[in-house]
Formats: structure tokens, sequence, C-alpha cells
């Protein structure tokens, strides 16, 4: 194997400013058993919820273990009775259109059009969850009835239509159900879910009575029918999609952006002084349009000789780790043996490995934003990283590059080289300059000891970017004081297409011209290109996986096509 | 507790789709409508069958264990009919059908003698092999109980036997003196009946 010459080392680039001054003040350490920042929550309504399903359950073993069911049939006929007694031709009707929602075919409507609106503006978290209550509320009605066998109601003529036994009321338990889902998948929080909470309320009390007055169902059938129909559901949703995480919005956005205002914005204020010390008098969000993987925001807090000061803060949350996921496990697929990291399984993890490479690279003096610590805003969940804020720096793009920028721009791969680091994401967006200094951010896709080809591709991608605002042939003379040709011919190699960040291959074609080509066209000489495609069994057993999960999803959503009653 | 809970609910969900493909309505009893046996009432089944057809004087029921290689499927009963199958291990799924509905079609059919007291019998075969389709239907006040037979096998005698002994009825007034006394005469299981009638 040859062994590539070494350029000479190139000076170290100058440690940049130090952090601002900020305002300090004791932290807090929060007491066991004291709830985090943010907690989560069902709301006392769910709560409530979930209570008077448990009692549903209990009542009905009890009446079932001690065959007292001869009380409520008692009461219920009563009931029953009562409504019989005012039935009227013209009374009937209206009853017969007032319980039409419980029909099959308003059922399977309302349970097609949810799928599809879900689907229509790909809400697939709430799309899952509401398929999964669905299939799970239908199943355990069905079962509670086949269990309970209670027959219809007694000694009045049922006058509307029906099947099977009655306890819980099936028809009422799925419309509950299928409403629900309506309402905490597709409506907003706030005011509009508030009016369709009500709005539900109010069609389930017509729905209900139009059943007693037809003597389909008794009272305690529809009364369990709407506790089990409205708790599973609202558990559900409340906590697998809580919705300062997963928000029912109909503006545009990336999802990964997580709302910075209410609760939210007041536990990062709480969890910024309990635990760092610092008083934060805003929160807002910053640069939203160059992150996808985390909400970046800045946050103005007391500096320490009066006045105001900023730090930079990234909030990670449990779906940036299932969005690292999905992503690493896609990279994998498409390019097999050299995507060979693993993902992150949880969010304290991820924020403390970024939050470790960005101590690593200021130790070793490489002007990265200084690290002030992390935040716990609610545990396993949600975590935030705050560091130095550059304030008055500007994206590479936009700034001024001379010879000085650009020779730390390869100094700074140069020193990564040495320490074993690649960087991983060299692209505008990330290299900020500041009073002539240049300032790497976003080291969260960093790696520890990677492969060289990781390497190479780190050193085209910052001769690509360098040359963006000036020009290959500059750049590559100022390379060579760096690195070598075979250096600089095997970076050229390594990159192409797919390796270079999708920001830098749109500015790139915004240019209109082939930086690439131009910085092969001066290399003395150049290397065959780095195969990107590698096989590997890893890879194909994901291949096959993804196919056969395909297949079984695409069975599956067959399935759910059909009535669910 | 969400990385825990979403393979969770995705093998729930898978596991729903495929119990739902399976069973073809969520309404469908799984448990055999028994006939009253000793001090045993009659099952709720049995009842809501009654339910199905008010005007039935009598309901069908399983009067004993069913014979080796017999099986129940499931019944489903709601307003204006009621059916139950039972599957055999030779003669095929739902090989057996019996079915109540407050009357039924008896034109085609030959009378015989019934077997059943207060009933009339009438049987249609339309035909003999490979699969024996035939039907046998009692006539009774208020309604009608039919046995529909489609089997596979070579001796449709075991079936067209199982017909007569493990297929039973219940009067409506068992059914209404069961439902008086399990609810301490608080409660009866028909509405009383108009001025007219």
């Amino acid at each position: 194997m040859t062994t590539l010459p070494q350029a000479a080392p190139a000076p170290r680039p100058a440690p940049g400013p130090g952090p601002p001054a900020i305002h300090r003040v004791r932290r807090r350490r929060r007491p066991s058993g004291e709830a985090p920042p943010l907690p989560r929550h069902l709301n006392a309504s769910g709560k409530w919820w979930l209570a008077l399903s448990a009692l549903v359950v209990v009542v009905w073993v009890v009446v079932w273990a001690t065959g007292t069911v001869g009380l409520f049939d008692v009461a219920d006929t009563r009931v029953l009775q009562a409504f019989e007694e005012v039935r009227s031709p013209g009374l009937t009707e209206v009853a017969e259109v007032a319980g039409v929602l419980a029909s099959d075919t308003a059922i399977y409507a309302l349970w097609l059009t949810n799928l599809v609106l879900l689907i229509a503006v790909r809400r697939w978290r709430h799309l899952f969850v509401g398929v999964a209550v669905g299939i799970i509320v239908v199943n355990v009605g069905a079962s509670m009835a086949a269990t309970l066998k209670r027959p219809r109601p007694y000694e009045v003529e049922i006058i509307g239509p029906w099947e099977g036994f009655s306890m819980p009321s099936l028809r009422v338990t799925v419309l509950a159900t299928f409403l629900l889902i309506t309402v905490y998948s597709l409506v907003p929080a706030g005011r509009y879910r508030t009016i369709a909470k009500w709005v539900v309320c109010a069609l389930l009390a017509i729905t209900g009575l139009s059943r007693l007055y037809l003597a389909q169902d008794h009272p305690t059938d529809v009364l369990a029918g709407v506790i089990l129909g409205v708790a599973v559901p609202l558990a559900a949703f409340r906590l697998m999609t809580p919705n300062d995480v997963y928000p029912v919005r109909y503006r545009r956005g990336r999802p990964a952006h997580l709302d910075l205002s209410g609760s939210r914005g007041d536990a990062i204020v709480k969890a910024l002084q309990d635990q760092l010390g610092l008083l934060a008098t805003s929160v807002e969000p910053f640069g939203l349009a160059g992150s996808g993987g985390s909400t970046p925001m800045r946050i103005t807090v007391k500096a320490a000789g009066g006045g105001e000061s900023c730090v930079f803060a990234k909030l990670y949350a449990a779906t940036h780790v299932h969005s690292d996921r999905w992503y690493k496990i896609g990279r994998t697929l498409l390019y097999g043996r050299l995507e060979d990291e693993q993902p992150f399984h949880s969010v304290r993890r991820l924020v403390q490995y970024e939050d470790y490479v960005l101590h690593l690279l200021t130790a070793a003096g490489l002007p990265v934003p200084t690290p002030l610590g992390i935040v716990e805003i609610t545990p396993e969940r949600e975590y935030l990283l705050v560091t130095e804020f550059m304030a008055g720096a500007k994206e590479i793009g936009d700034a001024e590059v001379d010879d000085g920028v650009i020779d730390q721009g390869l100094a700074v791969v140069r020193r990564m080289w040495e320490l074993g680091v690649a960087h991983r994401d060299i692209k505008p967006a990330n290299l900020l300059v500041r009073d002539g200094r240049l300032v790497v951010i976003d080291t969260a896709f960093a790696e520890v000891r990677p492969s060289p080809w990781r390497q190479a591709v780190d050193l085209a991608n910052m001769m690509l970017v360098l040359g963006l605002r000036t020009d290959a042939e500059r750049v590559y003379r100022r390379a060579r004081m760096h690195f070598s040709d075979e250096e600089i011919a095997e970076a050229f190699a390594a990159t192409r297409g797919l390796t270079m960040p999708s920001q830098l291959r749109r500015m790139l074609r915004q240019q209109g011209r082939d930086l690439h080509a131009d910085f092969l066209a001066l290399l003395p000489y150049q290397l065959p290109p780095v195969r990107i495609q590698r096989w590997s069994w890893r890879r194909i057993a994901l291949t096959v996986a993804t196919l056969v999960a395909a297949l079984l999803c695409g069975a599956v959503f067959a399935d759910l096509l059909r009535s669910p009653l | 507790m969400t990385r825990r809970a979403v393979p969770a609910a995705l093998a729930l969900l898978l596991a729903g789709s495929l119990a739902g493909c399976s069973n073809d309505s969520t309404s469908a009893v799984l448990a055999a409508p028994l006939c009253p046996v000793d001090d045993d009432d009659a099952d709720n089944g049995v009842i809501l069958m009654a339910q199905s057809v008010p005007t039935a004087s009598w309901v069908p029921c399983i009067r004993t264990a069913l014979p080796l290689g017999w099986g129940f499927l499931h019944l489903e009963a709601r307003d204006g009919i009621a059916q139950f199958w039972l599957n055999s291990d030779r003669d095929g799924q739902q090989a057996v059908e019996v079915r109540l509905q407050p009357s039924c079609d008896t034109e085609d059919a030959t009378e015989i003698v019934s077997d059943r007291e207060g009933m009339r019998r009438f049987e249609r075969v339309r035909q003999m092999s490979p699969t024996f389709d035939g039907e046998r239907q009692y006539l009774f006040d208020g309604g009608c109980l039919t046995v529909v037979f489609q089997l596979d096998g070579d001796s449709p005698g075991e079936a067209l036997a199982l017909a007569s002994q493990t297929i039973g009825v219940i009067s409506r007034d068992d059914l209404r003196a069961q439902v008086h006394e399990a609810s301490g005469g608080r409660i009866e299981l028909d509405p009383p009946a108009g001025e007219d009638g």
C-alpha cells in the first residue's frame, strides 16, 4: 500500500473570541419528586376519561361475576320505556335521521375520510396512532360485547336496526373513537379544537338519544360506548402525539421545528436559570431555514455588566432521533457500506454526543462556538444544547472571502485530520465568517475516527465551498500549502454528486459553473473515482427487510380500506 | 416510552388487521347458543335470536355437544334475521347454516311429516353430488326455521341427522319465563301486546 506524502503542517487557526459576558446566577438542583421543566401529562380530562374507563371495566367485572346484571336491566328498561311513551311518527322520523352517524355508511365514510386526509397532509404519526386506536377500540369493544353477552333491550319495541349483543354499544364506541381521531389529528389545538370537541359532544349526544328513542341500545350501553370510545383515543393521542411535540398545523414549515412559545418557551427560560444559571429574557427561533434536524434558537440573556447578551441553542426532541434513525437507514440503503454509522437511540445520547464533539474541537483549538451546557426540558424527550452565539457572523456564501479565510478553512480540515475527526456536513450554512475569522458550526454529524473516505470528502467540500466566492485556481493554490497533490486528488476522487451536501450542490448549480471540473482540471493527475455504491450483508438484509415491510404495509393498508365494522 | 410504544402499537395494528381478516363481522357471536339443560338457562345468544324475530314462537338452539368433527363457527343476529353456522372436518366450512326469519318461501319444497311438534316441515334438495345442496324448513307461528346444507363429503346422512338431533328449539314462552324469573319478575322479554293484539 502506498503512503501518501504529508504536506507541511499548517499553523493552527487562531482561537475565536471568548463567549459573551453573561450574567450568571446560582444554579438550582431539581429535588427528587419535582416535575421537570416541561412534564409530559395527560391533562386532567384525560385522567378522568381513563378513570371512567377503568370504572366501566370494574363495574362490569363485578356485575358479570355476581350476576347482578338484572339491576341494570331494570333501570335501563324503565328509561327506555319512558322514551317509548313519547314516541310518535314525526319524532321517529327525526330520531332515524339523528342516528344516521351511527350507520354503516357514515362510520365507513368517517374512517376513510380520516385515512385519506391524514395521508394527504402527510401526518404519518397521527395516522399511525389513529389506525392503531381504531383497530384496538373496535376489537376491544367487540370482545367486551361477546364476553358480557347482554341481549338487546327487553320489554320495549326496538324500532331501529341493530346487530349483535348490546354492551357496550359498538356503534357508539366506534363513532366516538373516529370522531376523536378527527379532532386530535386534523383540528389544530386551541380554539378550533375546543369548538370541535363541543361539536363531537353534541353529535354523540344526538346519536345516543336517537338510539335510546329507537331502543337500539340500553342507556348504559351508550354510556359505556362513549367512555370507551373517548378515553382510548384521548389517552393515545395525548401520550403518543403530544401537541407541543407533534402539533397539528396547516401552515408551511418543517415538522422538525418545534413551537418555542407557550409552555415550552416558559420551560426553556426556567430550565436555563435552574440548570445553567442564565437569566433568559426572550427565546426566538433563529436560522430555521438552515436546520432540518433540530430547532435552533437565539436566547436573549442578561449580560454580566447589565444590558443584554445572547446565546445560541438547539432543541432536540424524540422526533429528531427518529428522523436521524430513518435518515441513516435511508443512507445505508442508498450507499451501503460507506454509511457505517449506527443511529442514536435516545435524545440524551444525541445531545451528549454533539456536546462532546464541541468540547473536543474547542479543546483542539478549532474555531467552533463554545459549548455552554446541556439543559433538560423533558427527561428522555427534549434537551437543549446551549452554545456561544456568533453575533455578527455571516454565512460564508454571503461574506467576503480572502486568502486568510481560505487558509483558515483549509487549516480546519487539516486539524480535523490530525485529530481523527470528520465534520461530514461542510456546506455554506455551516461555515460562518465574523471579522475575517472563520467559524465552523453544526457538529452534530461529526464522526470520531472516520473512514479515510469521509476525511477526503471533507477536504473537497471545503475547497468547493471556498471556491464559491472565489475561484478554483486560487483555492487550489492555497490548498497546496496545506495538502499534497495526492491528498487533493484523493479528495476529488471521493467527492461527487450525492457526497456533497444538497445546499452546496444547489449553490453550484445556481452559479452555473462546474467548480468540481475546474478543480479536476487543475490537478496534475487524477485518481480513479472512489466507488460510492458498496454492497454488504447489512445492506442486503436491510433492503430485503424494507421490501417485506413495504409489502406488509400494503397488505395492512388494503385491509384498512374495508369497513371497520 | 415512545420507543417501546411504537413497536407495540405496530404489533397491535398488524395483529388487529390480521384478526380483522379472519372475522367477517365485529358483531359475530363466537359462543354457541345452547338450549337450556336441567337447571341451566338458555344461552343469551338464544334470547338475542328471539329478539331478532320478535314474532317467532320458536327459537333454534344447540341441544347437545356437537358430534366429533363438527364445530360451531359463529352466530349473527340482527333485526329481522338470526343465523349460525356449523363447520365440519369432512363436509367443509359452513356445512350447515341455521337461519331464523319471520317467514320463508316454501315454493318448490316438498312437505313431509314433521319431527317437531307444532311445526310444518318442508324439504328441498337442489343437488346430490358432488356437493349435497339442500334445505330443510320448519314453519311455525310467526317464524320460519331454515337449515341449509352445503356438504362436501360423501355421505350427507350424518349432517341431516345432526339437524334433527343436535339442533333443538325452545319456545318463546319458555324464554319469556326465563327472562321474567332472572329479573325477579320485574322485566318481560317482549313489550306488552298492543290493544289490537
